[in-house]
C-alpha cells in the first residue's frame, strides 16, 4: 500500500495563533478522511475570517486539543524553531506473532506534515524602529518614561504591522486549506475501503508532535527501546513514513550508545 | 439516469443510484450553504420560521438520505425542492448559479452618494427600522430593478462513456469499481463541503444568516440543466476550480465551480478581526446597549482603552446584531412569546429573525454560541419585566410623550436613540442643513417637544456617564446633536442608530480623547483579544498618565493606581511633533539638569514599579516585548 505524503505550506505565526491554526488544519484534514457517518459542524475561527468543518465528534476534538496543548508546551520550551506536526492515517493489520514483534501492525497510508514557524514578537521591522535613546549617565532612569512614550508611538506602527501580518497569515491559511482540498481530490486511490465502523472517524490516526521523538528516546528502556526500533522499522512494509524515520533516528542513537555490535549483543543476546 | 448503458445488471443499477444520489447530495450540499435561511423563512412562511428544529444536524436520528455518502446534512427546503424537480426531469447535468442580488441604491439619493462602505449597513438599517415604509414582498421579489451578479457557478455533470467502452469496462471490474466509485464520490463530496466554506460567497451567506441585520443584498440561486454562457468580461473575472472527476463503470462524475474571487457586498466587512476599524456598536458597548452597560458601571476607574487597531470587528458586529434583535423584542412584547397580534408588516419584519422564544436554528445557534458566548447568559438573565421597565432613558419619554399612534412601539427601542445618549458630540458644525433635517425629523414624529427632551436628556446622560471625558471636550450642546443628525443624512426620524450616526472618522478622532475607553469592557466574549487589549490599554494609560519629566517622581510610582496629575493630560503622545518634544526632553535630561535632583534609590524604586507592570503585562502575553525593552533599557542604567 502506498503511503502518500503531503507537506503543507509553511505557516509563519505567532504563539497565540497556534491553537486556532492547528485546530483548523487538523480538523479539516480529519474531516476529509472521516468517511463514516458525519454530521458536519461549521466552526468560525476567532482570529481569522475563516470557516472550517469539524466532524462533530467530541472524542476527536478532545484528542486534537490535547495534542495541540502538547505542541504549545513544546514550542514554549523550544522557541525560535521551525516545527512540524504530523497527522498520519494507518490501517491496523493483525499479523502472526513472531518472537520479537507485536501482533498488531500499523500500515501507514497517508501522512500530512503541518509546517509551522512560530515567530517571536518582533519589535523591529523595516519601518518601525524602537527609539534609541543616547544616554550618557544616571539620567537614564528618568528617561524611561520618555522612552516608554516613544515606544508607544512604535506600538501603533507595530499594530499596523501586526494587522498586515495577520492578514497575510489568513491568506496563507486559506492556501493551506485549499492545498488540503486539492490533495484530497487528486489522491484517492490509496485511501483504504471504508470500514463498517460506528462513528465518523473511519480510520485510525495519530498526531505526532516534535517532542514525541525525543520522549521516546528518553523514556524507553534500553531493551524495549531497541525492540521498538526494530519493530517500528522492520514492520513498516513499503511505508517510507515517519515511523521508519523515527526508527532510523533511534537506531542512530543506539549506534552511538552501544555501537552496532552492542545492539546485536543486547538485542539477540548473541555473543560476538 | 439517461446514462444507463442498457445493461440490467444489478451493479449497473446500483451505480446509477449512486450517480443519482451524488447529484442530489451535491445539490443539497451547495444550496445548504448558499441559500440563506432568512429568505427561506420568508418564502416558506411561518412554518419554516417557527418550527423549532428544522435541522438534522443536532438530532441523533439517521435518515436514509443522510446515509448516502455518510454525510448528514441540515434540512434545506430549497435543495429538496430542486432535487425533486431534477429527479423528475432525469438529466445528466445540473448547473447551480449562486447569484448575489443587490437592491438598487438610487431609491435614496443621499444614501447613494455616500461611500459604498457605509451604504450597505445604512440602507439596510433604514429598511429594518422603517418596516412600515417598506413592502417586504416587493423587497424580496426585487421589484424595482435590482442588480444581480452570478458569483458562483457549480456544474455537476455525468459524462457517460460510449456504450461499447463502458460494457467492456464494467464487466471487468464492476464490483470493484462500484465500491471504489462510491468511496471516491464520498471523498469528493467531503471536499465539496469544505470548499464551499472557503469560497468568498460563503462570507455573504454567513453574513446573511448570522447577522440579525437585514442587508440590502441577498443570495439567490438558480438551478438549471444547461450552462448559460458568461460574457467574456464575466468569465475573465471568474476563477475556476475543477474537482478531480470520479470514474465509474460507465462514465465519470464531474464537478467544477467558477467563482468570483471578490464578492462585492462582503467588502463592507473588514477582512480580518485585527483591522483597525473602530466598531462602536459591538456587544457591551454603551453605544450599543446602554441598559447593560450603565447600571453596573462604576463611572470612575474605567479601563482605559486606547488601541483602535485591535478592536474587535465583524464578528462582534454580528453578535451585536443578535443582541439587538434578541434583546429588543421583549421591550415591546411583554411576554417573549411570538405574538400574532402584531401588525402583519411588523410580523414580516420580525419573521426575518428567529423570535426570541424559539431556539435558533442549530447551525445558527452554534454560530451564535461560538461568536458570542455570553449572549445567552445575557439574554436569559434579563426578564421581560426588566425589559419593560428597563433603565433605557428615552423610552419613557417616547411613550409618555406625544408620539403618534401610527408609530410602532418599536421606535422606542431603536438602539440609535438610546445610543445617542452616550455618543460624544464629536462631529463638527455643518451649516443649517442639520436644522432642516431636524425639522423634518420632528415633523415626522409630530412631537418636537419629545425630540427636544430626547436631546436634552441625551446630553445629560452623556454628561452623567462620560464623566472625565466630557471635561476633556467642549461641553456638548443640543446643537451638536443636531449636527450628529446632519452627519447621518438620515431621512427618517427613526433611522438613528449607531451605524448611521457614527462616522468611523469621527470615532477615531474621539479616540484621542479617550472616549472609547469604556467600550472595551464589552469584549468579554473575546477573551484572547481582551487580554491583549487590556495590556495595551494599561500601557497606554500608563504612558498617558506619566508625569512630566520635571515633576516629582513620587507620582509616577503610583501609575497603576490611577493617580493622575491633571497636568499630565497635556502630555498627549500620538502626533509626530511630540516625538521632537520628547526628544528635547531626553536631551535635557542627558545634560543633567534634572538628574541632579534624583538619586539611585529613586531610580530603583521606579524600576520596581516598572517591573510590576512588566509582570502584569507578561501574564497577558501581549506586547510584553515593549516592556521588556524598556526594562532592558532601564536596567542598563
Amino acid at each position: 500500500m502506498n503511503c502518500e505524503v503531503c507537506q503543507l505550506k509553511e505557516l509563519e505565526l505567532e504563539h497565540f495563533e497556534i491553537r486556532e491554526v492547528l485546530r483548523c488544519i487538523l480538523h479539516t484534514i480529519v474531516f476529509h478522511r472521516a468517511l463514516g457517518l458525519v454530521r458536519p459542524k461549521d466552526v468560525d475561527l476567532e482570529l481569522f475570517d475563516v470557516t472550517y468543518v469539524q466532524c462533530g465528534e467530541a472524542e476527536l476534538e478532545k484528542k486534537i486539543d490535547e495534542k495541540i496543548e502538547q505542541f504549545v508546551c513544546w514550542v514554549e520550551k523550544h522557541p525560535n524553531k521551525k516545527s512540524q506536526i504530523c497527522l498520519s492515517f494507518y490501517e491496523v493489520k493483525n499479523k502472526q506473532a513472531s518472537w520479537f514483534s507485536n501482533k498488531i501492525e500499523r500500515l501507514y497510508w497517508e501522512q500530512w506534515y503541518i509546517n509551522l514557524n512560530v515567530a517571536q514578537h518582533k519589535v523591529h521591522s523595516s519601518k518601525y524602529h524602537h527609539p534609541k535613546v543616547v544616554d550618557p549617565g544616571g539620567a537614564a532612569a528618568y528617561s524611561g518614561v520618555v522612552y516608554l512614550r516613544l515606544c508607544f508611538l512604535c506600538v501603533e506602527g507595530a499594530l499596523e504591522d501586526r494587522n498586515a501580518r495577520s492578514a497575510a497569515l489568513e491568506a496563507s491559511l486559506r492556501e493551506v486549506l485549499f492545498q488540503i482540498i486539492k490533495f484530497v481530490n487528486e489522491k484517492k486511490d490509496h485511501v483504504p475501503p471504508i470500514p463498517n465502523l460506528e462513528g465518523a472517524v473511519s480510520f485510525p490516526y495519530e498526531i505526532t508532535i516534535p517532542s514525541q521523538v525525543l520522549k521516546r528516546v528518553q523514556c524507553i528502556g534500553k531493551a524495549e527501546f531497541i525492540r521498538f526500533c526494530i519493530w517500528d522499522g522492520h514492520d513498516q512494509e513499503n511505508a517510507p513514513d515517519r515511523a521508519s524515520n523515527n526508527a532510523k533516528l533511534i537506531v542512530k542513537v543506539c549506534r552511538a550508545v552501544y555501537g552496532v555490535k552492542g545492539i546485536l549483543v543486547h538485542m539477540f543476546k548473541l555473543e560476538i | 439516469m439517461a446514462s444507463s448503458h442498457g445493461n440490467a445488471h444489478s451493479d449497473a443499477a446500483k451505480m446509477e443510484q449512486i450517480i443519482t444520489e451524488f447529484f442530489a447530495k451535491s445539490l443539497h450540499i451547495i444550496l445548504e450553504s448558499r441559500a440563506p435561511y432568512v429568505s427561506s423563512r420568508n418564502f416558506y412562511g411561518d412554518q419554516a420560521a417557527l418550527s423549532p428544529c428544522s435541522s438534522s444536524s443536532s438530532s441523533s436520528s439517521v435518515r436514509p438520505r443522510d446515509k448516502w455518502f455518510n454525510l448528514a446534512l441540515r434540512e434545506c427546503p430549497a435543495a429538496l425542492e430542486n432535487i425533486d424537480i431534477w429527479r423528475q426531469s432525469n438529466i445528466e447535468c445540473i448547473v447551480i448559479d449562486v447569484i448575489l442580488v443587490q437592491r438598487p441604491l438610487d431609491w435614496d439619493p443621499v444614501t447613494a452618494s455616500l461611500s459604498p462602505r457605509r451604504v450597505l449597513p445604512r440602507s439596510s438599517s433604514l429598511k429594518e427600522r422603517c418596516p412600515f415604509g417598506w413592502n417586504t414582498d416587493q423587497e424580496e421579489l426585487g421589484v424595482g430593478g435590482r442588480s444581480e451578479k452570478i458569483v458562483e457557478r457549480w456544474v455537476v455533470q455525468y459524462e457517460s462513456r460510449k456504450t461499447r467502452d463502458s460494457s467492456s469496462c464494467s464487466r471487468r471490474s464492476s464490483s470493484v469499481s462500484l465500491h471504489n466509485s462510491y468511496k471516491k464520490s464520498t471523498l469528493l463530496l467531503r471536499s465539496l463541503y469544505s470548499t464551499l466554506r472557503l469560497l468568498p460567497a460563503y462570507k455573504v451567506f454567513r453574513e446573511l444568516n448570522s447577522s440579525g441585520q437585514i442587508r440590502d443584498f441577498t443570495l439567490a440561486h438558480r438551478v438549471s440543466s444547461f450552462v448559460e454562457p458568461f460574457t467574456r468580461k464575466e468569465e475573465a473575472e471568474m476563477m475556476k476550480f475543477g474537482f478531480t472527476p470520479v470514474d465509474t463503470s460507465s462514465g465519470r462524475l464531474c464537478l467544477s465551480v467558477m467563482y468570483c474571487p471578490v464578492v462585492s457586498g462582503v467588502s463592507s466587512e473588514p477582512s480580518t478581526p485585527m483591522s483597525p476599524q473602530v466598531i462602536t456598536d459591538y456587544v457591551g458597548s454603551p453605544l450599543a446597549d446602554p441598559w447593560r452597560r450603565f447600571p453596573s458601571l462604576p463611572v470612575a476607574g474605567l479601563p482605559f482603552h486606547g488601541s483602535p487597531s485591535s478592536l474587535p470587528s465583524s464578528r462582534q458586529q454580528r453578535s451585536l446584531s443578535f443582541d439587538h434583535y434578541r434583546a429588543s423584542p421583549p421591550s415591546y412584547l411583554p411576554s417573549p412569546t411570538y405574538s400574532e397580534s402584531l401588525s402583519s408588516v411588523y410580523n414580516a419584519s420580525l419573521r426575518r429573525f428567529p423570535p426570541a422564544s424559539l431556539p435558533p436554528h442549530p447551525t445558527e445557534m452554534s454560530l451564535i454560541q461560538k461568536k458570542n458566548t455570553n449572549f445567552d447568559d445575557y439574554y436569559h438573565s434579563r426578564s421581560p419585566s426588566t425589559d419593560n421597565s428597563g433603565p433605557l432613558p428615552c423610552k419613557p419619554l417616547l411613550r409618555s410623550g406625544s408620539a403618534p399612534v401610527s408609530i410602532p412601539a418599536e421606535v422606542a427601542n431603536f438602539p440609535g436613540y438610546s445610543n445617542r445618549h452616550n455618543v460624544p458630540p464629536s462631529p463638527p458644525l455643518r451649516g443649517s442643513r442639520g436644522t432642516a433635517k431636524i425639522g423634518r425629523c420632528t415633523n415626522a414624529m409630530q412631537t418636537g417637544a419629545t425630540a427636544e427632551k430626547l436631546f436634552s436628556l441625551g446630553k445629560d446622560e452623556s454628561r452623567k456617564y462620560s464623566g472625565v471625558k466630557i471635561s476633556s471636550n467642549s461641553s456638548p450642546s443640543s446643537r451638536s446633536y443636531q449636527d450628529d443628525f446632519d452627519d447621518t443624512d438620515f431621512t427618517c426620524p427613526f433611522d438613528v442608530d449607531d451605524d448611521d450616526i457614527t462616522d468611523p472618522g469621527s470615532r477615531a478622532e474621539s479616540l484621542d480623547h479617550g472616549l472609547l475607553a469604556e467600550t472595551f469592557e464589552g469584549g468579554g466574549f473575546f477573551p484572547i483579544r481582551k487580554s491583549h487589549d487590556a495590556a495595551v490599554g494599561a500601557l497606554v494609560q500608563m504612558l498617558k498618565k506619566a508625569p512630566p519629566l520635571r515633576q516629582d517622581f513620587s507620582t509616577s510610582q503610583h501609575l497603576s493606581q490611577g493617580v493622575t496629575n491633571p497636568e499630565t493630560w497635556n502630555n498627549n503622545i500620538g502626533r509626530p511633533s511630540e516625538i521632537l518634544e520628547a526628544s528635547k526632553q531626553v536631551s535635557m535630561m542627558s545634560s543633567g539638569i534634572i538628574a541632579t535632583r534624583k538619586t539611585t534609590a529613586d531610580a530603583l524604586e521606579e524600576f520596581q514599579g516598572y517591573k510590576e507592570m512588566k509582570n502584569l503585562l507578561l501574564m497577558r502575553d501581549s506586547l510584553s516585548w515593549l516592556v521588556e525593552y524598556s526594562l532592558v533599557f532601564l536596567s542598563d542604567t
